[in-house]
């Protein structure tokens, strides 16, 4: 059976409602660590991710590209976790949120000295550099694919992974030395 | 070290950073399929409307709006006129319940519940200056009690609406938190809609 995104999305636009589920595992999973790298912590993440869907559900009909759904879903998503940052910077000093609780401890043990300092530096990036630097270097993103997502010109995001990296490198200092 | 090394060495941590990140756990998928149950089809899909005036729909209702005053007094012409134009006389019905609002504010749309109790209702939707009162636009979807709800997306600021029953009768909202007169010696509910939720005052 098809199930490629743009066939689930006419589905549902048809009015099949529960084809919707198809969308929400395959991109629940496939963005979540994303989400929860752009909020700092798992919690947050899920309310941003869930909002997301929901206002992607309600657009559906906007999805010019129904086969480009993931696309589309993902700059949904980039756009909700921007918004929450900037409410949550209201209570709460975001660069200080993290990996929190067990998750964090877990980690901890889990990498070494230097691993530690490296996740240290990638949260200390700043949201906009963060997000460039997993799209470049985890996702491997071109920056014209990057653009498209993030609707934000190409040169930009040059700049912002030039700032990421140049961040980390001094962040992490001597860490190999 | 070299930048290309320096290179390697960040894409090796950066995909062990990502290993790392918790997976957001298989539940929220329910939460999700959940909320969309309770939703109206996406943009009125099933009532066959033009894409591109769907898009043009949605845009205008997520994005902030500015009125000029003579198209105000335009749309508010307008809008009596459809409330004047239509049976005034509503049988009977339940309380309806108080508009809630949705923990899921955005910085210039918040997410508003309304409800409606009209358990001999047939259909029932929502109207106002959020959608053009547009009678068709907001379907609402009847819950088992007989309890009617939509939940939309306003704009910051001073909103308006009706309740459309059966397709005929324009019904106010009498717990709404205002009333004000049509003109027509009825009533239309007014919302206020503040960056973290419904203005109660």
């Amino acid at each position: 059976m098809d199930s490629s995104d743009g066939t689930v999305v006419r589905q549902v636009l048809a009015g099949d409602a529960e084809a919707y589920r198809i969308l929400v595992e395959r991109y629940r999973a496939q963005f979540g660590r994303y989400a929860v790298a752009m909020m700092g912590d798992a919690d947050a993440a899920a309310d941003a991710v869930q909002e997301a869907f929901i206002r992607a559900y309600d657009g559906l009909a906007t999805c010019r590209d129904p086969d480009r759904f993931g696309a589309w879903f993902y700059r949904i998503l980039t756009n909700q976790c921007h918004s929450a940052r900037a409410r949550r910077r209201d209570t709460v000093d975001v660069a200080t949120v993290e990996l929190q609780g067990k998750d964090r401890a877990d980690a901890d043990v889990e990498r070494g000295e230097l691993g530690g300092r490296l996740d240290a530096a990638i949260e200390r990036l700043t949201p906009e550099q963060r997000e460039a630097f997993l799209l470049k270097y985890v996702e491997e993103r071109s920056y014209d694919e990057m653009a498209e997502l993030l609707g934000v010109g190409a040169d930009a995001l040059k700049m912002r992974v030039h700032r990421a990296r140049e961040a980390l490198r001094e962040m992490m200092g001597g860490a190999d030395a | 070290m070299s930048d290309e090394r320096f290179d390697e060495r960040l894409k090796e941590a950066a995909r062990a950073y990502a290993r790392r990140l918790p997976e957001l756990p298989a539940s929220l998928d329910d939460r999700v399929m959940a909320a969309v149950r309770t939703r109206a089809l996406p943009a009125s899909a099933a009532r066959g409307a033009d894409p591109a005036r769907r898009g043009r729909w949605w845009r205008w209702l997520v994005e902030p709006q500015q009125v000029r005053p003579a198209w105000g007094v335009a749309l508010a012409a307008a809008a009596a006129l459809a409330v004047w134009l239509v049976p005034r006389r509503a049988a009977p019905l339940a309380p309806p319940a108080t508009p809630a609002v949705a923990a899921l504010p955005a910085a210039d749309t918040v997410y508003v519940r309304f409800e409606l109790a009209a358990p001999d209702a047939h259909q029932v939707a929502l109207a106002g200056t959020f959608n053009g009162w547009d009678d068709h636009a907001t379907a609402m979807t009847r819950g088992s009690t007989g309890v009617w709800s939509v939940t939309v997306p306003l704009a910051v600021g001073e909103q308006r609406y009706d309740f459309v029953v059966d397709g005929a009768r324009w019904v106010p909202d009498p717990t709404a938190h205002a009333q004000v007169a049509d003109g027509f010696g009825g009533t239309t509910s007014v919302i206020v809609v503040g960056p973290k939720g419904v203005v109660r005052t």
